[in-house]
């Protein structure tokens, strides 16, 4: 087969990523208990070097490998830097936590270092069987790492649920890729849109090979109805865990959607595009709702980032031959959405690493003993909310945007709407930080000003202040000036959608 | 003109510095958002100038044939949606207008908010967090600014949501206290519900013209490329953003509880930021309110009228002076509404201009009041003219002005707003405005009579005067209020009247309708006489007619219920509905009670580690019926 060998250098990338994570774990062998810290460091240092050796290898290569199944382009360069930055910051914010709470240090650092690299090759794959490889690399360095506290009941919990709902659901998206392949008898995504190129010429086998899969990946993402592990899956995991299971393993899933789908299923979108629209929808309402209901902030994280997939989902149903916009929207919501997500589980996790609790009445009057803490998680909150001047504001209008250019303006209405919901418990979380604790007021006015997480024997540790400090400032620049991004993000677009 | 835009940008620049630097400058900072927003001022002063010198000549101005006024529009790249030259791609711009409405604008805002400023100094003295304050000010003051200069959808609900969080921060400044962060919640939530309406009104616009500019949506009203009902509907979607943060009926409730803030932020707010930005908006894109015969315009009307009347009678009930003064404001925000509703344009921003100074004072006089009793509740107070003269005195000259009393600024654009209802709409609408014009008089007299005339109780001597730095800024504005109504009306040589300068379409001259101005002139001065006779001297009672009408009085003294409505609708609706999908959602655990399954493994062994292999299953069982329904659903669309 020709090309199956060619260009193998452009993966160097994976195999150097590969062999981080092994040194990783083989340095573990001779790294002292007391000084696992090191290996975080390593791994952060390997990744850096990687954003800057992929930034230098692949900037505007075009190329397909391995005969098709593998793409190295402006979309997967996009995701492999999106991707190994994620790395960076959640190995920062996890270095206190693990060396607090956790046994079996340097494994923790493997296996984000292994997931990674399965997101990378999802978001490069062109081939169903590559990506469910790819999907099913990340799973289970995923799984894992929700069990990851071995000491507590409710990660072990977390980490058995989480697997035996994620094999269900692997068993189900493989059994769509099979039927993909029965009806069409191709698996490139390539194949697949030229095999669409008649839609009404297809078995309707098909279309259940396609729900399929849709099913296998709405897992992954966590939309409705095959969302119910999330937040069980949430409050169990470590806390950095929950950060990465709700950015990296929802960003990595939208890789594999967005590429599957525009470059395999897009002739077809009259097919799809209803189905996606109304799980979008149904998405967004429930998880919103429901987080109003919820007394725990991993819970309520979890119930909140259902909601966002939803309006993430309504970009995917959006996806169009004559515009780059719904994708480019999707991107931009990523990036605006992950930032947005690591500042305020930084600001969480720094919290937990204090006090160890994680119900929301625990954040009562946290301005007063640490207003930089309270003022970063409710600027995060706000800008999860949709308000200005923040991230999570220019995104959702760059992607309602998107979604009124392919006419689905009603599909918009809600999505503004479930923001609405979202912003009323946004704001009880705020409202918490920002109240004086009842019983406190009286000794307040007593002349006694007392709050419990203060002091420097609880302050926020620099690892996590840089993590905060970089988000807030990518918060601010993609709520003002998205200009930057979207230069590399329209180009990503038109890696996946060639014809624009 | 062009540096028009630096006007917000001066007081955007002080936010940040005041809160990074804040600790080490004298003041906490103060002086850099008071050196900011007179910076703005000063500057304003040289826009005017330089837009009265401006003709259809000038470089980046033309007549618009949109509102028949000189528009000057200035604009740098901001980013594109889409590559820039491809189909389906938005060049957005950070642009400005200025045009008569923004220069008035830009007047008002700039003016109160220096003002306000400099009141702050001496009212919210020795206040913890006294920098913080002035760094949200500036913002707030910043975000208003940029909202009347913009010259696009983005921008401007951009700042608009700014403005929100700007009033949400300041409502809840106090934030110790449970009911001002209730407040700002409530300020802040109430009105996004219409901003969801008016986004969507903006992304419908965007679909039909393709554009976020203002300038290609009239043009696309104008040419006809929106049709009819898709015009009618943008115009609704739009005014529900304006009913929302102009507190129209039903959106009004967030006003009155949003008195939680500190007294100047609520000078501030009614005055001059705020609340006047859904008029404003209404106002901004009236070709598109206007086009087709008007058929938005009437919803407008209604809404402003059935809010003026509300308000007022509920105003007429309260007894806390700050109340009073809100619902004022709600009910004098419907004139307005109605106002432009009647096609009364120019009536409408003469009123809001004229209603922003007194309103700035008097709610100015009212934190005075506060500062030098701590006490808010009229029924109290009494004959404090004769401890505070000043306040006294200037509180008295906005209260009559806004009362409508002749030759005061209230009176003159009260009177323009009359008149456009008289001349547009069905009589009715005249006969109700009338009656809100003489409800109006009427509750500004029992604040003025109840509050600083009579005897003087007991308890209040030790009240005293405010600081000269509260009672200047209180003066100027008193300036105001009493003489700026004469701007409305021609005058010998070559100045035509305000109606020249602020018109839609067509200049109209100082007109002046004798059987209506002699009428609500009487009706104004009869109301303070009225009040007179009944809170001072005791001659009328009211016992006889709140007997009559006893079974209305509870329900406006509550405020016809319409928090407890939402309220319940939240508690019993929202909630229950959340709490629902919410068990349904686990389908067996409420996991409110216990607080996740793992605490019950721990307790109850191996029963329970039964029953969360259930709940996986339940959960598989969850995804098994979604993949069933997902193909049914898909492969019926595809086989149909």
């Amino acid at each position: 087969m020709p090309g199956l060998t060619a260009n193998l250098q452009l993966l160097t990338p994976e195999f150097a990523l590969a062999g981080l994570a092994l040194l990783v774990l083989a340095v573990d062998l001779v790294v002292p208990q007391n000084r696992k810290n090191l290996l975080g460091w390593l791994s952060i240092a390997g990744l850096l070097g990687l954003i800057a050796l992929s930034l230098k290898m692949l900037w505007g290569e075009n190329e397909t490998l391995y005969g098709g199944l593998l793409a190295v382009d402006a979309f997967s360069l996009f995701f492999k830097i999106f991707f190994l930055g994620l790395g960076i910051f959640i190995i920062l914010s996890s270095m206190d936590y693990v060396e607090k709470n956790l046994t079996s240090r340097g494994e923790f650092y493997g296996l984000i270092l292994f997931s990674i690299l399965g997101m990378n090759v999802m978001a490069q794959s062109r081939e169903l069987l590559t990506a469910y490889i790819s999907l099913e690399l990340l799973s289970f360095c995923l799984y894992v790492l929700a069990a990851y506290a071995r000491n507590e009941a409710k990660s072990n919990e977390a980490g058995l649920k989480y697997i035996i709902i994620g094999a269900f659901s692997s068993a189900v998206l493989l059994y769509g890729v099979s039927m993909v392949y029965s009806t069409l008898g191709v698996t490139q995504f390539a194949s697949i849109s030229a095999a669409l190129a008649n839609p009404g010429d297809v078995s309707p086998a098909l279309w259940v090979g396609m729900a399929l899969i849709l099913v296998g990946l709405g897992f992954k993402l966590a939309a409705v109805p095959f969302h119910m592990w999330a937040p069980d899956v949430y409050e169990g995991a470590p806390f950095p865990v929950t950060a990465y299971l709700a950015i990296g393993s929802k960003a990595a899933a939208f890789a594999l959607v967005l590429r599957l789908f525009a470059e395999g299923f897009l002739p077809a979108v009259d097919q799809w595009r209803i189905v996606v629209a109304v799980m979008a929808a149904i998405t967004m309402l429930t998880g919103n709702l429901v987080a109003l209901a919820q007394h725990n902030i991993k819970r309520l994280m979890a119930y909140s980032s259902v909601g966002q997939v939803g309006i993430i989902l309504t970009g995917v149903a959006a996806l169009s031959a004559d515009s780059i916009l719904p994708a480019s929207g999707v991107m931009l919501y990523l990036v605006g959405y992950s930032l947005t997500n690591m500042l305020v589980f930084a600001g969480l996790i720094s919290f937990f690493n204090m006090t160890g609790r994680e119900d929301i009445s625990a954040f009562r009057g946290l301005a007063d003993g640490q207003p930089f803490l309270a003022a970063t998680i409710a600027i995060g909150l706000f800008s999860l909310g949709g308000m200005p001047i923040f991230a999570g504001f220019t995104v959702k209008f760059y992607l309602f945007t998107a979604l009124a250019s392919q006419g689905l303006l009603w599909l918009a209405g809600l999505a503004i709407f479930s923001s609405l919901i979202s912003l009323y418990y946004y704001l009880q979380v705020i409202r918490q930080m920002y109240i004086r604790p009842v019983e406190e007021v009286a000794e307040a006015i007593a002349g006694e000003d007392v709050y419990v997480p203060t002091g420097p024997e609880v302050s926020t540790s620099p690892l996590i202040l840089i993590v905060q400090s970089v988000t807030l400032v990518g918060v601010f620049w993609v709520g003002v000036y998205p200009a930057p991004f979207l230069t590399v993000i329209d180009a990503a677009s038109h890696a996946i959608l060639p014809g624009l | 003109m062009e540096w028009a835009w630096l006007i917000p940008v001066f007081s955007f620049a002080a936010a940040p510095l005041i809160v990074v630097l804040g600790r080490v400058l004298p003041g906490s900072g103060s002086f850099l958002a008071i050196l900011a927003i007179a910076a703005g001022f000063a500057l304003f002063w040289w826009v005017f100038a330089g837009f009265l010198g401006a003709g259809a000549g000038t470089e980046n101005c033309l007549v618009s044939a949109h509102t028949g006024t000189l528009t000057c529009h200035y604009q740098m790249a901001w980013f594109h949606a889409g590559l820039a030259g491809a189909a389906g791609s938005v060049a957005l711009t950070w642009g400005i207008i200025v045009d008569p409405l923004t220069v008035a604008m830009l007047g008002l805002v700039t003016f109160v908010a220096l003002m306000v400023q400099i009141y702050s100094l001496g009212y919210m003295r020795g206040d913890s967090r006294f920098g913080w304050y002035y760094a949200v000010h500036a913002l707030f003051a910043a975000a208003m600014l940029t909202l009347v200069l913009a010259d696009n959808f983005l921008l401007l609900y951009v700042a608009w949501e700014l403005v929100g969080i700007c009033s949400y921060l300041l409502i809840g400044f106090w934030h110790e206290r449970p009911a001002a962060k209730e407040a700002a919640k409530k300020a802040f939530i109430v009105t996004r519900i219409g901003d969801v309406g008016m986004l969507i009104g903006i992304l419908l616009i965007w679909r039909e013209v393709g554009s976020f500019s203002m300038f290609d949506a009239f043009e696309a009203v104008s040419s006809g490329a929106m049709t009819e009902g898709v015009t009618t509907v943008a115009a609704l979607l739009l005014f529900l953003g304006a009913m929302g943060k102009s507190a129209q009926f039903p959106f009004h409730v967030w006003l009155p509880d949003a008195m939680e803030g500190p007294t100047p932020v609520s000078a501030l707010i009614h005055a001059a930021t705020m609340v006047v930005a859904g008029v404003f908006l209404v106002a901004r894109v009236y070709p598109i309110f206007s086009a087709y015969d008007g058929d938005a315009l009437l919803v407008v009307a209604v809404i402003g009228l059935i809010t003026a009347l509300m308000a007022s009678t509920i105003a007429l009930v309260s007894v806390d002076l700050k109340r009073i003064l809100a619902y004022s404001t709600i009910s004098h925000l419907g004139l307005m509404m109605l106002s432009l509703g009647a096609f009364g344009y120019t009536a409408a921003i003469f009123h809001l201009l004229a209603h922003g100074f007194a309103k700035a004072l008097l709610f100015l006089g009212a934190g005075s009041v506060m500062h030098g009793t701590d006490e808010l509740d009229i029924r109290k107070m009494g004959g404090l003219r004769k401890v505070m003269p000043m306040t006294a005195f200037l509180f008295s000259l906005g209260a009559l002005s806004l009362g409508g009393i002749p030759i005061l600024s209230g009176f003159w654009s009260k009177d323009e707003i009359l008149l456009a209802v008289n001349d547009h709409l069905n009589p009715a609408f005249i006969i109700l405005a009338l009656l809100t014009a003489f409800l109006s008089a009427m509750y500004m007299a029992r604040a003025m009579f109840v509050t600083f005339f009579g005897n003087l109780r007991q308890e209040m001597e030790h009240a005293h005067e405010s600081p000269a730095s509260m009672i200047g800024p209180m003066a100027l504005l008193g300036v105001l209020a009493a003489v700026f109504g004469f701007v409305g009306f021609n005058w010998p040589g070559s100045y035509q009247g305000i109606g020249s300068f602020l018109f839609f379409h067509e200049a109209e001259g100082f007109h002046f309708n004798w059987w209506l101005g002699i009428l609500s002139m009487i009706l104004a001065v009869g109301a303070f006489v009225l009040g007179y006779l009944i809170y001072i001297k005791d001659r009328v009672s009211l016992e006889g007619f709140r007997a009559r009408i006893g079974g209305l009085i509870p329900v406006v003294e509550n405020k016809y219920y319409f928090d407890e409505a939402y309220q319940w609708v939240v508690d019993r609706v929202v909630l229950v509905f959340a709490n629902f999908i919410g068990l349904f959602d686990r389908i067996v655990i409420n996991d409110l009670a216990v607080n996740g399954p793992a605490n019950s493994v721990h307790r109850l062994g191996i029963a329970m580690r039964l029953h969360v292999t259930g709940h996986v299953y339940s959960y598989a069982m969850g995804m098994v019926l979604g993949t069933i329904a997902l193909s049914i659903f898909w492969w019926f669309r595809s086989v149909s």
